[in-house]
């Protein structure tokens, strides 16, 4: 029970941390607010299987050419919708998320919406680890969640273009009259997130279904994460993803499964309550200062 | 300023005009001369469910109109079906969003009668005074909760015009129950866990079986609900597995319970799963779930998409489902609905032909006397207005138990319709 517990717990954790990077990257690091993360996440999905099942591409050229459609989506959403209300938050929340919305709509009205439509493993197959039978794809999305972190970590610390992009959220003006263009930098962010949220989906996905009402799920994940995390902290959010991830399976395990959901819901709640800037959030403290 | 006005206007008429052509009920050409017969179908066209039983509704107006119609006294009148989409069985959809649906129906196409009805039954006991309030006969295809027949027999007068020809929750029960013990007396099984999805049906079928069970020498060793939508089980199997159970009973009817499967699968030790996922119910759930499946052991609510040889009208019916529909659409059909929404056009036909007319309660008096052979058995109602399910074809109505082994349906219970005995996972001998 406790081996199965910590393993169930961390493939969830990291199911968790993926799911949030994308949305993480754009809001955190440039706080560009892109709501649409869950209809980029199931619509990744859909095209991959779309490219897999009726353009018959093979697998991996697939979910690469998704991963890049799902980054010019993002692209497309920044430059035609965001644009226009960059720096009004309540409307890039109402307008991203309406897009979001919208395109999961979509999808559910074209009938994507049975057992049919899902993703095959990466390798099929499981392996036994200490007792516990667990999958291959189980372990994938561990190692793709980690490394990913890690990327991000190590990109918006020690890379132009991510240190770029903090600049534009610490500060807009300043970073301007450094040479960073605040709409190239947005544009890049909201692209690279829908990209990586595009990783997330794609790995995620083959272990259930693409189901239409994971789009609004996801979206609710990140910002737990997110919102728990502290928002412009990776490190934050790998902690976040732990404590949310093996909450809700102890939950599931000695609780009840039908509590799982309330776990992350609650979580937001109490943290904004109590500390709104998360565990490991600074923009608190920073207006503070100032 | 003002082109800024303009186009804001030029918006509101699209999306108006979007929105008015996706609520409009559908129609289909009703055939010349006499006026038609309206066969109202509110319900969850975007289920697997819903859609066949729509489609297997559409198929029987065909046939009777093509034989001629329906003798309504001295004059004979085609059938005309009406729809809407409810879309009751996602999660999310609000009760009252979807008896808004079933009253627009109801007042633009001012239905004769009512058919297929609710797929929740949240939405079926909340549409039975619409139903009583406009006076018409409604036959149930989907919805199974008991709590229906409760409310008739409560209050007749008001609810008379209620009817369900589809397996019930009851029966339904039944089902597993006696398959169940055909498991502890034949291989001594004896623990259990029960996973289901949170709705009225599941839960009370779920609750029937954990009672038989407890009373029967069976130990449950959980029983877990999931919400519509859930899609990770992994914690009640890894509990299951923990325990040794060698039965998992799953009760669900969203397209995500086919995940239990692929979870079930890292189980140790196997066990054998027996119970309704509505995904892994039709022919094409073989090749959809990659050959997991073998082994599964899951229900056919009702007879006609599983046809069985006892029954020849399912037979009958699943072969023209396949000559007009394709052979796609006829693997795809799922294993609960669309028998019993074929056959409750028959009823209504009948049933009017008895009357002689469309007056309402004359009807009810007409269906209530109905005895035919239908696609799912015998077809009789009981005094609360259910039709009688049980094992033998010339009595009643059937549905079967069947086990997927190597890419076939193998039916294996009740007695009447078996072709084939259950046989046990690798592992679980």
């Amino acid at each position: 029970m406790i081996v199965s517990i910590l393993i169930y717990g961390l493939v969830n954790s990291v199911i968790l941390i993926l799911t949030a990077l994308g949305f993480s990257l754009t809001l955190g690091l440039s706080r560009v607010a892109n709501f649409a993360h869950g209809g980029i996440y199931v619509s990744s999905g859909l095209v991959a299987w779309l490219l897999l099942r009726r353009v018959g591409l093979p697998y991996p050229l697939a979910l690469l050419l998704t991963v890049l459609i799902s980054g010019l989506l993002g692209a497309l959403i920044y430059r035609l919708i965001l644009i226009r209300v960059r720096g009004i938050e309540l409307s890039e929340v109402i307008a991203t998320f309406a897009v979001g919305v919208a395109i999961l709509e979509f999808f559910r009205w074209l009938g994507f919406v049975t057992y049919e439509f899902n993703l095959p493993s990466f390798i099929p197959g499981r392996v036994d680890i200490a007792g516990v039978l667990i999958d291959y794809q189980r372990l994938f999305i561990i190692g793709v969640g980690l490394v990913l972190a890690l990327l991000l970590w190590f990109f918006s610390h020690h890379t132009k273009i991510g240190l770029a992009l903090r600049g534009i959220a610490q500060d807009e003006y300043t970073a301007l009259t450094l040479g960073i263009e605040s709409d190239w930098a947005a544009t890049l962010s909201v692209a690279l997130g829908s990209s990586l949220t595009a990783v997330a989906a794609v790995t995620i996905l083959p272990l259930g279904i693409i189901s239409i009402n994971t789009g609004y799920d996801v979206l609710l994940i990140a910002l737990a994460v997110a919102v728990v995390g502290g928002l412009e902290s990776t490190v934050g959010l790998v902690v976040a993803g732990i404590v949310l991830g093996y909450a809700m399976v102890i939950t599931s395990n000695f609780v009840g499964p039908q509590w799982m959901m309330v776990v992350y819901l609650v979580a937001i709640v109490l943290v904004l309550a109590i500390r709104p800037s998360g565990i490991l959030g600074q923009f608190k403290e920073l207006e503070e200062r100032v | 300023m003002k082109r800024g006005i303009f186009a804001l206007f030029a918006l509101v008429l699209v999306t108006s005009l979007i929105s008015a052509c996706g609520a409009a009920p559908q129609q289909e050409q009703a055939a010349p001369a006499a006026e038609p017969i309206v066969i109202g179908v509110p319900t969850a066209l975007g289920s697997i469910e819903g859609a066949d039983a729509l489609r297997a509704v559409e198929m029987a107006v065909e046939e009777i109109n093509a034989a001629g119609g329906v003798s309504v006294g001295d004059e004979k009148r085609p059938f005309k079906v009406v729809s809407i989409d409810t879309r009751e069985h996602e999660a999310g959809i609000p009760v009252h969003d979807a008896l808004a649906a079933v009253e627009k129906l109801i007042l633009e196409e001012e239905p004769d009668a009512i058919v297929v009805g609710a797929f929740r039954s949240e939405v079926l006991m909340a549409s039975m005074d619409l139903i009583s309030e406009h006076k018409i006969p409604y036959i149930t295809s989907i919805a199974m909760t008991p709590a229906f027949q409760q409310k008739i027999t409560e209050d007749y007068d008001s609810y008379k015009y209620l009817f369900r020809n589809s397996n019930n929750a009851i029966f339904f029960t039944g089902y597993i129950i006696q398959t169940m013990n055909y498991l502890g007396q034949e291989f001594g099984f004896n623990k259990v866990y029960i996973l289901y999805q949170d709705v009225l049906w599941a839960t009370g079928t779920a609750n029937g079986v954990e009672g038989w069970l407890n009373e029967n020498g069976w130990e449950v060793v959980g029983k877990d609900a999931y919400p519509i939508g859930a899609t990770d089980f992994s914690s009640s199997l890894t509990k299951a597995g923990e325990a040794g159970v060698q039965v998992i009973v799953p009760i669900f009817d969203m397209p995500e319970s086919g995940i239990l499967l692929k979870d079930a699968r890292n189980m140790q030790p196997p066990a054998l799963i027996t119970g309704f996922i509505s995904p892994a119910a039709s022919a094409s759930a073989w090749d959809t779930f990659e050959g997991e499946l073998d082994g599964m052991v899951t229900f056919s609510v009702e007879v006609g998409p599983v046809p069985v040889q006892a029954v020849p009208k399912s037979v009958e019916f699943n072969t023209r489902y396949g000559e007009k529909y394709g052979a796609d659409l006829q693997s795809k059909l799922s294993g609960h609905g669309p028998a019993p929404a074929y056959d409750s056009v028959y009823i209504l036909a009948d049933a009017i032909e008895r009357a002689g007319t469309l007056d309402p309660d004359a009807l009810v008096t007409a269906l209530e006397a109905t005895d035919l052979e239908g696609a799912v058995g015998r077809i009789k109602f009981s005094e609360d207005h259910q039709v009688i399910y049980g094992t033998d074809p010339k009595e009643g109505a059937l549905g079967v138990a069947f086990q997927w082994v190597d890419g076939k349906r193998i039916p294996v219970f009740p007695e009447a319709a078996a072709e084939g005995k259950i046989a046990l996972p690798e592992g679980l001998q």
